[in-house]
């Protein structure tokens, strides 16, 4: 008996195997990315609006521990008047039909996105010379995204509520895998080396994210001339 | 998909994002600032671009330039690769590949990090 994502599961602990086979049509890809992640989107996507919904209606008593006010580096007077003039939140019955047209688009936004990005990425570290288009790329990350699809399951032990904050570490960690595993597929279907392909996920999060990278390198280097 | 101009369409979407955020203005005082800088003291690759493309929504161009000159120098190009977009798609045209040239990559990553330096140097 195969158990659900059973395939996915072996394919994120083999990732070097999980593109061995020939690939699909990209809309037979895009339609699979799609049927498998989006309604798991759409949980999680329901279960985040409803407890943001609620941190909302706190934040709007007041409920805001000093800490967070000095991070923001703002009067924290002026800030608990902003919160306090906030207005009522809508009801959730009254938001997520829109998750019905909203999640379905952020998956295929998010689908392109990496595909731009990661694509553009790839040829920064000269992945591309196999002279495969962008459609591979689209491809390529059609495929992962439908096998990755189960961290956002994995992702609804977070609402738990005991394990939820002991798991958030983890789940970063596992989140962070699932980032890199794109770079598999992507050196797979491009026939470039696999280190091509995570450096190619790298240097999107790098340019995504302000260079959080360069901290760490930056940090690294710090604590080596401190030795 | 080649008939979609993808392109053309995602100007739309940036251009769209940057008027939006014209309306954000009054709030930007509580956005919490870079945490790279806020960490290290240094500016990151990316520090001001959110204030260049606040006043793109402005249409202060000059201070866009300022907080960001390689943003706003993309912001200037997109026109342009828009309409070679829809030009493109008009005639049913595949999109050109990335140029497999090392010259051209190193030369990316070379704009890349002159933007970083350039704001670190600025203080951005």
């Amino acid at each position: 008996m195969r158990l659900p994502f059973e395939a996915s599961f072996r394919a994120l602990l083999r990732p070097s195997a999980a593109f061995a086979s020939p690939p699909p049509t990209l809309p037979r890809a895009v339609l699979n990315m799609a049927l498998v992640w989006v309604p798991l989107a759409l949980v999680n996507t329901a279960g985040t609006v409803f407890r943001s919904l609620q941190g909302w209606a706190s934040l709007r008593h007041g409920a805001i521990p000093p800490s967070v006010l000095d991070w923001f580096g703002v009067d924290p007077a002026d800030l608990q008047a902003f919160l306090l003039s906030l207005p009522v939140p809508p009801p959730f019955g009254r938001i997520w039909p829109w998750l019905l047209l909203l999640v379905p688009l952020g998956v295929l936004g998010t689908w392109l996105h990496h595909a731009v990005w990661d694509h553009a990425g790839l040829w920064l570290v000269g992945g591309l010379k196999e002279k495969r288009g962008f459609r591979i790329s689209l491809l390529a990350e059609a495929e992962a995204l439908r096998i990755t699809a189960v961290g956002t399951l994995l992702g609804l032990l977070a609402f738990l509520p005991v394990l939820g904050p002991v798991l958030a570490l983890p789940l970063l960690l596992l989140d962070g895998y699932l980032w890199l595993f794109r770079g598999f597929a992507l050196a797979a279907r491009h026939g470039c080396e696999p280190w091509r392909g995570l450096a190619a996920t790298v240097v999107h999060v790098v340019l995504l994210s302000g260079f959080a990278l360069g901290l760490f390198a930056l940090m690294l280097f710090m604590v080596r001339m401190a030795v | 998909m080649r008939r979609i101009p993808w392109v053309a369409l995602g100007t739309l979407l940036v251009a769209f994002g940057a008027w939006a955020s014209g309306f954000l203005q009054p709030f930007s005082d509580l956005l919490p600032g870079c945490a790279f800088k806020r960490l290290t003291g240094f500016a990151c690759a990316t520090c001001g671009l959110t204030r260049c493309v606040m006043a793109l929504g402005r249409w202060d161009w000059g201070a866009a330039f300022h907080w960001h000159p390689v943003a706003a120098g993309v912001a200037v190009l997109l026109p342009a690769m828009a309409v070679g977009d829809l030009r493109r798609a008009w005639r049913g045209d595949p999109y050109p590949s990335l140029p497999d040239s090392r010259v051209a990559r190193v030369s990316v990553w070379a704009i890349l990090l002159a933007a970083w330096v350039l704001q670190w140097v600025r203080g951005i």
